[in-house]
């Protein structure tokens, strides 16, 4: 493996851009079938770079690189177009997107399918759609996707199907376990679900009000655990902004 | 540590500089440029001393009040909002806006963790709500980041009864279509006006 790889007009997008030397940038790219790829643009701060303009989070592009080390070197950016730039809440929510991204998505690790939900997740956004359905069904396709191996439909352990009458609550590593009088103290505070959220959950349906503030719940508890804890700036930046 | 060691240290806090690039710093400025790194050294502690944010529009200043902010001759109903000082400068060359300004020193940009907190976006707000200023002209970057500052910043403003407008995009002056770059001539195309 020591030829030099060459790949041409990759579907991919800019997840976050770092100023590299005088006039170059790191780029972080998640390209459908080479996964999340660091990539060195030289050159892309100069006045007249013709991806300077291009290199915008957000935007569907084709990107082409080349190099067989671990940092490899862009070569092209094409804009794909098709759709309008973030702008207001949409666009806060896409840093939220590539933050996840960033920090749960090991390098060149393809996840086409992941990949595509991404793609039409900023598409609902740019059209101004309701962010939090967006957002929640990100999460749970970003969970299972890394193979966390998230069932929501059946009980741990027991491999009942879960009923949507029933009560339940969620165990981080374990899963869906039936609420029953005595659940002691392994149920943290707020993590009751319904069996009906569950299955809605598990159907990739958020259109209710009550799913969804379940399933936010849920995505809090296991994405903190899945971060090991580290806060998300995106997030903490979209509450101050809130406060404002 | 060594005095060596410490001007090495010290010269890799600049953006871009590692230690290679700080080392070779150090030793061009002891061995090649010694009255250069005297004036460096002493200007550097002069403006450190001196030089402070304007009270009003964030841009370094010797004076409490930036000679630009306390000018007569500009019109304080209107307050334009740009992210660097090297914005500020490209505008006053347009010849075409004699308002004051507001200079934020940076962007919204929660990837890099610079929030409201960070830019101290209380400072605007307060700048906007004296009372004289009448319209506020957001002229941030046509970035993501520049976007979304612009956008919070015109909402809380807007909440507070401040009139507040954002510079146009679109094809450049002198354009041709044929020869502009797709993006921009999609997002004309987006923002398009009635005549």
């Amino acid at each position: 493996m020591n030829t030099r790889q060459r790949f041409d007009d990759q579907p991919g997008f800019v997840l976050h851009t770092y100023p590299w030397r005088e006039t170059s940038l790191i780029v972080e790219t998640f390209t459908r079938d080479h996964g999340r790829l660091p990539l060195m643009a030289k050159g892309a701060r100069r006045p007249g770079s013709a991806v300077r303009g291009v290199l915008m989070a957000f935007q569907p592009l084709a990107v082409s690189w080349s190099g067989k080390s671990e940092l490899k070197t862009l070569t092209g950016a094409y804009w794909q177009g098709g759709q309008a730039l973030l702008g207001g809440i949409g666009l806060l929510c896409g840093y939220y997107l590539n933050e996840l991204l960033l920090r749960l998505l090991p390098r060149e690790d393809a996840h086409p399918i992941l990949f595509d939900r991404y793609a039409q997740t900023i598409r609902a956004l740019a059209e101004g759609r309701q962010t939090a359905p967006l957002l929640r069904s990100f999460e749970l396709a970003l969970l299972q996707e890394l193979g966390y191996g998230l069932t929501l439909d059946v009980v741990a352990g027991s491999g009942e199907i879960v009923q949507e009458g029933g009560n339940y609550y969620f165990i981080v590593e374990r899963g869906v376990l039936e609420a029953d009088g005595e659940m002691g103290d392994s149920a943290t505070p707020g993590s009751a679900l319904t069996g009906r959220a569950l299955l809605a959950m598990a159907h990739d349906d958020f259109s209710d009000a009550d799913t969804l503030a379940q399933a936010k719940g849920l995505m809090r508890r296991l994405l903190q655990h899945y971060l090991g804890g580290q806060q998300l700036e995106s997030r903490r930046i979209l509450i101050e902004l809130q406060e404002l | 540590m060594n005095p060596l060691d410490q001007l090495i240290e010290a010269l890799r806090i600049l953006p871009g500089i590692g230690p290679k690039s700080a080392q070779r710093m150090a030793y061009h400025l002891l061995q090649r440029d010694r009255a250069g790194a005297a004036r460096l050294g002493q200007s550097l502690g002069v403006a450190l001393e001196r030089l402070q944010h304007c009270a009003r529009c964030n841009t370094f200043t010797e004076a409490e009040i930036c000679e630009r902010c306390a000018s007569p001759q500009r019109d304080a109903s209107l307050l334009c909002v740009v992210e660097m000082p090297a914005d500020l400068a490209v505008m006053e060359q347009t010849h075409s806006y004699r308002g004051m300004y507001y200079v934020l020193m940076g962007r919204i940009s929660p990837l890099d963790g610079v929030g409201p907190r960070e830019l101290n976006l209380e400072k605007l707000i307060a700048r906007a709500a004296d009372g004289v200023v009448a319209e506020v002209i957001l002229a941030t970057n046509f970035t993501n980041e520049g976007e979304a500052t612009a956008h919070y910043v015109g909402e809380v403003l807007r909440t507070r009864g401040v009139k507040v407008s954002r510079i146009a995009r679109g094809v450049p002056v002198g354009g041709e279509l044929e020869h502009t770059d797709i993006g921009t001539l999609a997002q004309a195309m987006v923002e398009r006006r009635s005549l």
